[in-house]
């Protein structure tokens, strides 16, 4: 530092004039500010080398966190097809209201519109504002205009959370087949629960940068790529879907049943082309929903198959060459095991050929065949075509493995009674799978519920000859002498078999029925397996053969010309009997 | 190094900055161009399920029924059907 007495260069002028005012300033002080200049400059620097060296990581964060964000990338869950690619379920965008209530400050008559919007009254919405919580959701799966109208009141604390809601354009009508989600878009029952991991997708997350406008300029990372459930090809054909379902419909309410059933198979794939139930509910509306309602019986049911059973019983003597269709058998009004007799509803002659027994569905007859057999041989026929025996878990949840007691435990009276259909129980599903055997001149496929792209390997259980001779005779039994001839279709051989059953309750047969009736047609070449069950019908009817017969025929009918197949004998083939014989119990 | 390379160094300099921050802004240009494609993509896909919906909703069997039998039409009957296959059956 120079000496204060600096004098102005240009004029020869001292700066200052007058020498009093010259003050000799002490050298200290400029040391001393020089000094502090230093400390605080050194201050600067380990504050600068605090911020650089030591919480990098921190603070470049906390920079990080300013303008880079993680976003969800949601996944869509699949939707679901029929097998001619109609939409039977897919999930479009929806808003789901959530609120903040601590933030939410609301005006009566913003409340009044909020309530409007949302059709909830306006205390229980009261009551959801006042809610505690963080980030409560107060209505879900609102339609995305709604939502903005939502937003468009501009009540703090209010936010709308995108998400999906699911639609199934078919309603009630295959409901029980595609089942529903819940808000979470999770799969709760049929198809949408057995296949939810391959509908529902991966959701994934990217993080990026936004700049202040919130637009995202720049990709950081892709955390995980979205996955797009995948998309489902059905079995299901919605058109006899819709016919089976009309016609069952039609059926339970006419004969006022308390449940039907029905399930339409094709012979040749395995594929199941409808499945329905009554009564039934809109998968659409998540109120209100029967818990009764929702139950698929066709899986989940078992019933006394009854006469149904019978074509097996006699199937197995036949095929092991211990009677044929011409073997006649002394049929007496009743055979008594112990203290239980078994006779017929209805009066037949004394002695009958076996393919009488199965047209007039005699239980006495069925049962003289059986005695022939030990139960092991009928214990592995059923077994063969899928009695007792659990479906695969992924083929349909909630399926029943029905109960066929172990060969071991029968006593000779159980022997009988099983070989006419008792004692015995099957679900819907299996009674009609296990048709197939005589569908397909004697072997058996899987089932499926996908469009099926490759046959499966079938299983032999009979031979063709019984197989065919078995169709013959169950022909007849939709002929005018059998048991169901309001089960005939007009244009076509068919074939089927009538099953009507007491009901079980607490042990006891009670006077409740349930009636069926498994066809297949056309019985020259057989392309579909139709299994109708009718539960509890009170209208004054209660024969299969009766009640489930007319639907197998309508249904047969429709479906029939609906996949083209051609009709295998004249149009003016039906002839009724006055009165059908009556079925045996 | 002399000052006659200094210049044309600065020069190049200058360029390759100028030509870093093109590039950087075309980055940001494209980027946002593929943001709007792809958000474009979703509603192109969600309006689609919407039609493929309104399709079926459309196409469903039951309103077929009920909009033919309101017009007095019939379900056509076997005899009344011509059925035509491959090799004549």
């Amino acid at each position: 530092m120079r000496a204060p007495s600096r004098k102005a260069a240009a004029r020869g002028v001292p700066f200052s004039p007058s020498p009093i005012l010259a003050v000799q300033l002490p050298a200290w002080r400029s040391r001393f500010v020089l000094f502090l200049m230093f400390i605080a400059f050194f201050g600067l620097g380990l504050r600068a080398f605090w911020l650089q060296a030591m919480t990098t990581d921190f603070l470049q964060e906390k920079g990080r966190m300013r303008y880079a964000r993680t976003l969800e990338l949601p996944a869509v869950r699949g939707k679901i097809f029929d097998r001619n690619g109609e939409v039977m379920a897919t999930s479009l965008p929806a808003k789901g209201i959530w609120i903040i209530p601590d933030a939410v400050e609301v005006t009566p008559d913003k409340l009044k519109q909020l309530a409007q919007l949302l059709e909830i009254s306006v205390p229980e919405l009261k009551k959801k504002l006042d809610a505690s919580g963080n980030f409560v959701p107060i209505k879900r799966q609102v339609e995305p205009e709604v939502a903005d109208q939502v937003i468009a009141l501009g009540i703090p604390g209010i936010y709308a959370r995108k998400e999906y809601k699911r639609h199934y354009p078919s309603g009630p009508i295959a409901s029980h087949v595609l089942g529903f989600t819940n808000v979470d878009d999770a799969g709760l029952e049929g198809i949408e629960y057995s296949h939810q991991k391959e509908l529902a997708g991966q959701t994934g997350s990217r993080r990026v940068i936004r700049d202040g406008k919130g637009r995202v300029i720049e990709d950081i990372a892709y955390i995980r790529e979205p996955q797009d459930g995948r998309d489902l090809t059905l079995s299901i054909d919605s058109k006899i879907q819709y016919i089976a379902f009309t016609h069952l419909k039609q059926a339970v309410e006419e004969h006022k049943a308390k449940a039907g059933a029905i399930v339409v198979l094709d012979v040749q794939t395995g594929e199941v082309l409808a499945l329905a139930n009554m009564p039934t509910f809109n998968p659409n509306e998540r109120q209100g929903r029967n818990i009764n309602h929702v139950r698929n019986r066709v899986f989940t049911d078992t019933f006394e198959p009854g006469s149904t059973l019978k074509p097996f019983t006699v199937a197995l003597a036949m095929d092991r060459g211990l009677v044929t269709p011409d073997t006649v058998l002394d049929t007496p009004n009743k055979i008594t095991f112990g203290s239980k007799s078994v006779g017929d509803s209805h009066g037949h002659p004394p002695s009958m050929s076996v393919a009488q027994i199965i047209q007039q569905s005699s239980n006495v007859g069925t049962i003289r065949v059986a005695q022939k057999l030990q139960s092991r041989q009928m214990w592995d026929m059923f077994t063969a075509v899928g009695y007792g025996q659990a479906l695969p878990r992924s083929f349909f949840p909630g399926a029943v493995a029905g109960r066929l007691r172990p060969y071991k435990n029968w006593q000779p009276v159980d022997q009988a009674t099983m070989s006419y259909g008792h004692g015995i129980s099957v679900s819907l599903i299996q009674v009609a799978r296990s048709y197939m055997i005589f569908a397909r001149n004697g072997d058996i496929i899987p089932l499926s519920f996908q469009k099926v792209t490759q046959l499966p390997q079938p299983q032999r259980v009979i031979t063709e000859k019984t197989a065919m001779q078995m169709r013959e005779m169950m022909e007849r039994v939709v002929g005018p002498g059998g048991t169901a001839p309001y089960a005939q279709v007009r244009g076509y051989r068919v074939a089927g078999k009538t099953g009507t059953a007491h009901k079980v309750e607490g042990g006891r047969y009670v006077n409740k029925y349930v009636a069926s009736f498994v066809g297949l047609a056309p019985a020259s070449n057989p392309r579909i397996i139709i299994a109708v069950m009718i539960d509890e019908p009170t209208g004054g009817q209660h024969f299969g053969g009766k009640v489930a017969g007319p639907v197998f025929s309508k249904v047969a009918s429709n479906t029939l010309r609906s996949l083209n197949i051609a009709p295998d004998t004249s149009v003016a083939n039906v002839i009724m009997p006055a009165i059908p014989v009556a079925e045996s119990m | 190094m002399n000052q006659r390379s200094l210049i044309p160094m600065l020069a190049l300099l200058v360029l390759c900055s100028l030509l870093l921050v093109n590039s950087q802004h075309q980055a940001r240009r494209l980027f946002i161009a593929l943001e709007q494609a792809q958000l474009r993509q979703q509603q192109l896909e969600t309006e689609w399920s919407q039609l493929q919906l309104e399709q079926s909703n459309l196409a469903k069997h039951a309103r077929i029924d009920a909009m033919a039998k309101s017009m007095g039409m019939t379900v056509p009957t076997t005899d009344r059907t011509r059925y035509i296959t491959v090799g004549g059956r």
